[in-house]
Order: C-alpha cells, then structure tokens, then sequence
C-alpha cells in the first residue's frame, strides 16, 4: 500500500465523471490511476443485494494492487495496451451538472450535523439522473443504460474473487463454453486490455456491442492461449437489475412502485401456471409519492400479474421492467391481469 | 502498517456485510467519524483528488483511488 498515493473520495459531489467510469450503483469501487490520469484498472463487483462480498476479497484486492504496481513499472511503453481502459467522452463532467440534480447540490458536501448525507451526492443517483435523461426526452431506455456493467456470469464465465481474473466455472451451454473457455484459466487480457480485477472484464461488457466479438488472451496450464467470445444480439439482457439501488426509480417509472418476484414453482404447480407463462408476484407495493402509483391503481401485495400489457411469456421481473420502460413513455397506461386468490382482476399500471 | 490500511479495510468489510456498531451511529455520524479516521491516519488524502494526483506526480508514485459511499 505505500507504494501507492492513496485519496479516499467519500461524496458524489463534484466527482470527476470524464475520469471515474465505473458501476455506480456500487458503494465501493477502487480506481488505479497514473498521476496523468491514465487508468490503469478498475475494482470494485457486486450481483447481488445481501451478498456484496460474493466479488469481493482481500486477496483480490491485493492481485489487483500488484497488477497496479507492474503497469505502472511498465509505464508508458504500455499505453497503447491501456487505451481500451480509458474513460469516454461524457455530457457532463459532474453529477450536479445533470438536470435531475442541478440546483439541488453543491460541489462539496455540509459538514454539519444534520446536513451531511442530505447534501450527498450517492454515485446511484448518478445512473438515475442519466435513465431521467431518456424518459425526459421521451426516449425508450436503450440496454446498455437499463443493463450497464453486467457481470461476466452473463456471457458463462463465473470467476474466482480471490484472483485478478481466473476462471473459476464456466456456465454449460453459454457463449464462454462456445468459445472454448475452462476453469483454471486465467484471463490476461480481453480485448487486448490487460486485466487486473473482475471490474475491468465488465469495463469491456460494459462497452461491447451487439452483437460482439470479443479476444482474449488466456494462460492454460502455463502456456498462452487466443480465444473469442461470440455475444449475440440480446447477450446483454441476460444481465439482472433487480439487486440495483437504481431499479427502484426504474420501478416508480415502470411499475408505479411496486417489487415483483417470481412465482416459486409450488405455487406455480398450484395454479396451474405453466413453466412458460408470465407469473410475477408482488412482494411489495410502495406507499409514497409516485411509488405509491401502483397502489393507488389498486394493486395488492401477493397479487400474481399473469398479463402485462399483452405480454403472457415467462419473464423477470428486469424483463419486465426493461419492456415496458422501452415500450412505454409516461403518462400511458398499461392493461394488467392479475390473480388474487380466486378473482382474476384486470388493473391498470400507470406508466410515470 | 494496519494504520495504512484501516481506510481500506474499514470499506470493504462495510462493502461486504452490515457492521452491529456502525448502525448505532446517525448517517452524518458514520461520514463525519470516518473523515476524522482518515484524517487522523494521515496516510490517506481525504476527497481531494487533486492533490492525490499532484503527490503521485512528485512521488512517481501510482494513484489508488478508493471511492466509497459511506452513509
């Protein structure tokens, strides 16, 4: 650790958008950066709501730093490996700059008491104000914004957190199998981006197309290997949103506040609900303001929603979200049915 | 040594479970203690990027940037 200059940035508030690019719905991340700003990697994962540390590891975190360590050395020979690694051009340079969040915060926080988390910024609110951004404009939420950073679990490679990126599993049947990919490999590069940690995999996700054909560099069994990963079409939609701090303003705008689950199988088998048909259940229906909007229209906890907007095929609750959210702009209003108990009810979800 | 790391550690075990002791404490409590724990190590820089990349300049040092929402 004393081989890096290390700053602690605790505020979303003036944070530096043209150089930090990462997953804001985490609430910890790690940038390696050279003094001219060159980005050497990322850190910093997360799938899931209650396990954080599932990507997360002390031994990974101390891979990465020494990966830091060795680019660094290199530096700059290396540069035209790291290009790939380097932020985009953004439309603004600080969160208070987007229109969701300008006139509401300052660039540093208040640091008296009672006031210090209100005048934060939350790195989440940032990937709220850039989804307001589409709905403002009438614009349908494009994938890569619904489905951003996704984890490599989507495209079958599953890696071990106590490693910068060495496979640990790769999913039967997905694109990382297609493609020749084993556990034990490790991953040295992915698109010719030098690889420290977890969250520099889903920095090239992050930014691949679709469909997309991305090269890696694997070491098997000590010796070099070339693979590509063939994604196609809809690769990125396999990516789950519903653990995400920013789903729920997706939630207001889409499901008037309310948090569906999948139906279990028993109850499924009970209803007679094939495997194939839609069957969300209703774990929780907001009580306030526009989340309150499905409430509002009538809709109760443990209603199962069987038809949405002529959609009956079997779908999660962040397919559901992402179609409507592409389909449907405020102020419309979507045919629902829904089984309570033994009453088949036809609602109406208002689109915010 | 640990000094240098408690910032660290402190966030990635916050990151990765619910601390008993930290919820005792207001959201404002949780910020304001853990600015004095970073100031007072005096071995991290305390949301000032700028300076972090003035240091790593005259160091030839590299920059760890650890981003953390505490509250």
């Amino acid at each position: 650790m004393e081989q890096f200059v290390r700053v602690r940035v605790v505020q979303g508030n003036a944070l530096d958008l043209s150089l930090f690019q990462f997953d804001t719905d985490l609430t910890f991340a790690a940038f390696f950066l050279n003094a001219d700003r060159t980005v050497y990697g990322r850190f910093g994962t997360r799938s899931e709501q209650k396990r954080a540390d599932k990507e997360i590891t002390m031994d990974g975190f101390r891979e990465a730093l020494t990966g830091a360590l060795e680019l660094h050395r290199d530096y700059p020979a290396n540069k035209s490996a790291l290009q790939g690694k380097q932020p985009l051009p953004v439309k603004f340079k600080t969160p208070e700059q987007y229109p969701g969040l300008s006139g509401k915060y300052t660039a540093t926080l208040n640091l008296s008491t009672g006031k210090v988390a209100s005048s934060c910024i939350h790195c989440h609110q940032v990937g709220e104000a850039q989804r307001k951004l589409f709905r403002a404009d009438n614009q349908p939420i494009p994938d890569e914004v619904l489905h951003p950073w996704p984890v490599p679990d989507v495209v079958g490679l599953s890696f071990d957190p106590k490693t910068k990126a060495k496979l640990a599993g790769v999913a039967a049947g997905s694109a990382a199998e297609k493609a020749g990919f084993k556990a034990g490999d490790e991953l040295i590069s992915l698109e010719g981006q030098p690889l420290l940690s977890i969250a520099d995999v889903q920095w090239v996700l992050h930014q691949a197309k679709v469909p997309a054909t991305l090269k890696a560099a694997v070491r098997r069994e000590g010796g070099p290997l070339d693979l590509t990963l063939q994604l196609d079409k809809f690769w990125r939609r396999n990516s789950e949103i519903s653990w995400r701090p920013t789903t729920w303003d997706l939630r207001r705008m889409a499901l008037g506040g309310l948090v569906l689950k999948e139906l279990d199988a028993t109850t499924r088998s009970q209803l007679g609900l094939p495997d194939t048909a839609l069957a969300l259940r209703v774990d929780y229906v907001g009580q306030y303001g526009e989340h309150a909007a499905g409430k509002k229209a009538g809709f109760k906890k443990e209603d199962i929603l069987v038809n949405c907007d002529d959609m009956t095929q079997r779908m999660t609750e962040s397919d559901l979200l992402r179609n409507l959210l592409q389909k449907r702009m405020a102020g419309s209003r979507v045919p629902v049915t829904v089984l309570r108990g033994s009453e088949k009810l036809t609602l109406e979800l208002p689109i915010q | 040594m640990l000094r240098h790391l408690l910032p660290l550690a402190v966030g990635l075990c916050v990151a990765a479970s619910s601390l008993p002791a930290a919820q005792t404490q207001t959201r404002d409590q949780m910020v304001l203690s853990d600015r004095d724990n970073v100031l007072g190590g005096g071995k991290w820089i305390y949301n000032d990027l700028a300076k972090g990349l003035d240091e790593a300049q005259r160091a030839g040092k590299p920059l760890l940037v650890v981003l953390r929402c505490v509250p």
